[in-house]
């Protein structure tokens, strides 16, 4: 009786699981197979590719448009990490460490920032960055992914900088260290993991960014991948240009899963720091 | 070797005053224990003398020159923090280390010094062990080596003892002051238990409300008590307390009369408010028959507690006709109610004395404190023991 209800049971969440998991990876299949697919092939409503050709994946490298935006991309999305990690960093300390007037409206004032929709600004920043000459440059995308990703920034960290005793540091500060000896040797270390998950999530956030990417790019010299992948051509004004986009976009896609497969439970704990153990 | 002075020395947080206006000169060389109930200030002073904490007003001087604007790695003292605050991603060694890495000092320095320090605490075998992987009186004697490597010029405890089980604590206790005699560096020791001031501290200053009430040595403290705080806090059981009244030179109590002692006599004649009668448990004695020196009543034995080389025996008193004690709320003394008070008798546990049995006690009026106002009244003198 009850293992019969528990077999069924079983059985539900197996299928449940089996529904979600082809919603979420039915489209990504669909690139994969687009990718592998000859040319002349694109349209023939197979789902398996009839021979697997490696074509566009030749013809995504050798553009070399291609090759410049993945520079561009990972410059940036990485610099832009950079940018966000460090004045996170001490931002999230103040917040967590020292009694200042007005800490309270800081911490509300970056979740009001992160809560703005970027399409709003970007009108405004595109005739900014023409008149400052950051215009279809790399300090042109990484100020905006570091202004949007410093909220998320700030509070992951300072979620995790809470839950070091304060005592380590004071210790640290007897035992003759200066206050930024105290923070790099000992309060660092010890929130490495809330470093690597907010370092994660500043990275995705700028590697995925389409929005800032073509309004405030032109050419190969700042434009990101995504971007980029906007203006394939085809070989011929005839031919849609399907199966590189779809090349292009599993080369762009398979780095973010393998950094989130990797570091998925920091992630998570990035995510959920601080909502438990208070 | 350093002797430190604390001048007028305040700390305000808010509408809290932390610390107020401490004065205190504590010796070189000395084992000084703070000591007083949960919040009264202890580790906001002793963090004002290492420099974590900034002073509202007042100075520090550790050998006749200013420290309070010092920064803490300037002052040359090493900390023990009641939590050990041990780094959890080094180990041992490296934590032991760690003070000596920031001075710069050689490394072959270095090692020497952790070495010595692991041999003297029973570290050696632990060195490469993470804090994790140590248990409770392990990380307390790392947290103690952390700061005996570096040889300071003072050490500060900060309730070091506090998460250790009683066992250990009394082991502990026993260490540290063999430490403290060995390398003779001036300690602070910051406890809020009073058994580990007794038996720790040359010399004991206790606060309470952020205020220095008393300090003497132990003896000092629990012979002449210069108030009730300080008469109730030390001294364990505590001090039993009777409300009383003069009648000509006799000192009405709820249990009897007692003709005053010449020392007590002129102050209580000319005492503002009302008296309280005050007795240790040990200054009780079982009445031998006929016995009538002193004053000497009947009680009835509600709780006895037997350790062994004591016996303590606890018993009700009515306070009829007397008003009800007002006592300190900090000393958390079981103070029975308006009408009763709970009180204590040291006995000898020979008597053979049972809960329930009734039984006589006699008070030696030369071991009688007195307060009026809440402070100690008359001339101690006679209390010396
Ligand atoms: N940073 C602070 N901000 C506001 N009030 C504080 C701060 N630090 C301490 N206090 C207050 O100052 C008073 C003294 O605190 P302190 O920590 O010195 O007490 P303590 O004697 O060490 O107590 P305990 O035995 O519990 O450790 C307390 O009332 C406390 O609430
Ligand atoms: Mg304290």
């Amino acid at each position: 009786m009850t293992s019969a209800r528990g077999r069924r049971e079983r059985l539900l969440w197996g299928a449940g699981s089996v529904l979600v998991v082809c919603y979420a990876l039915v489209p990504v299949a669909w690139l994969l197979s687009l990718s592998l697919k000859r040319g002349a092939d694109l349209g023939d409503h197979r789902f398996l590719p009839a021979v697997v050709s490696l074509e566009h994946y030749r013809a995504v490298f050798q553009d070399p448009q291609f090759a410049a935006a993945l520079w561009n991309s990972v410059g940036i999305a990485g610099l832009s990490t950079l940018a966000a990690l460090l004045p996170g960093l001490l931002a999230a300390y103040a917040i967590v460490r020292l009694e200042f007037p007005g800490r309270r409206l800081l911490l509300a004032a970056t979740l009001a920032i992160a809560m703005f929709p970027p399409v709003s600004i970007v009108g405004p920043l595109f005739d900014l960055w023409r008149s400052l000459g950051l215009y279809d440059t790399w300090p042109g995308l990484i100020l905006p992914y570091m202004t949007f990703t410093l909220p998320l920034a700030i509070w992951t960290l300072s979620a995790f900088l809470r839950d070091i005793p304060w005592e380590l540091e004071k210790a640290a500060r007897v035992d003759g260290a200066t206050p930024m000896q105290a923070l790099l040797r000992i309060i660092l270390p010890l929130a490495a993991p809330g470093v690597f998950s907010a370092a994660i999530l500043v990275f995705l956030f700028a590697w995925n960014d389409f929005l800032f990417a073509i309004s405030l790019t032109s050419t190969d010299n700042a434009r990101t991948v995504p971007a980029a992948i906007a203006f394939f051509t085809g070989s011929s004004r005839f031919e849609q240009p399907t199966g590189s986009i779809a090349a292009a976009s599993v080369v762009v896609t398979l780095p973010v899963v393998l950094v989130v497969l990797l570091f998925q439970r920091r992630i998570v704990a990035g995510l959920t720091a601080g909502a438990v153990k208070g | 070797m350093a002797a430190i002075e604390l001048r007028e020395v305040s700390r305000q947080f808010g509408a809290t005053r932390a610390v107020d206006c401490v004065n205190l000169s504590i010796d070189d060389g000395e084992f000084f224990i703070l000591v007083g109930p949960s919040g009264c200030g202890k580790s906001t002073l002793l963090n004002m003398i290492v420099g974590l904490e900034t002073l509202s007003s007042g100075e520090i001087l550790v050998d006749g020159e200013r420290v309070d604007e010092l920064d803490p790695r300037d002052r040359d003292m090493a900390m023990v923090f009641q939590s050990y605050a041990i780094y959890p991603h080094m180990s041992v060694r490296e934590n032991l280390a760690f003070p000596l890495r920031l001075a710069r000092l050689p490394a072959a320095d270095i090692d020497e010094r952790v070495l010595r320090a692991a041999r003297m605490l029973e570290l050696e075998a632990l060195l490469e062990r993470r804090p994790a992987a140590l248990s409770g009186g392990q990380r307390q004697r790392v947290a103690m080596g952390r700061a005996l490597v570096r040889e300071p010029r003072v050490f500060l405890l900060d309730e070091p003892l506090s998460n250790l089980d009683a066992r250990l604590r009394v082991q502990m206790r026993a260490q540290i002051a063999r430490l403290q005699r060995r390398l003779g560096t001036t300690t602070v020791y910051v406890t809020h238990d009073q058994t580990e001031a007794m038996t720790l501290g040359q010399r004991i200053a206790v606060m309470r409300r952020g205020k220095l009430v008393q300090t003497g040595t132990p003896q000092q403290l629990y012979a002449r008590p210069a108030d009730l705080f300080v008469a109730g806090f030390i001294g364990s059981p505590a001090m039993n307390f009777l409300p009383s009244r003069l009648a000509g030179e006799r000192l009405e109590l709820p249990v009897g009369s007692l003709a005053l002692p010449e020392r007590l006599r002129g102050a209580a004649a000319g005492a503002a408010g009302p008296l309280v009668a005050g007795f240790r448990p040990e200054d009780l004695r079982l009445a031998a028959s006929g016995e009538t020196t002193g004053l000497c009543f009947d009680a009835r034995a509600d709780i006895v507690e037997w350790l062994g080389a004591d016996l303590f025996v606890y018993f009700d008193v009515a306070l009829d006709g007397f008003g009800p004690l007002e006592l300190p709320a900090d000393l958390d003394i079981q103070t029975g109610d308006a009408t009763r008070r709970s009180l204590v008798a040291r006995i000898d546990p020979d008597a053979g004395v049972k809960a329930g049995d009734r039984f006589r006690l006699c008070l030696d009026p030369q071991r009688l404190h007195l307060f009026a106002g809440g402070r100690a009244i008359g001339d101690p003198a006679g209390l010396q023991r």
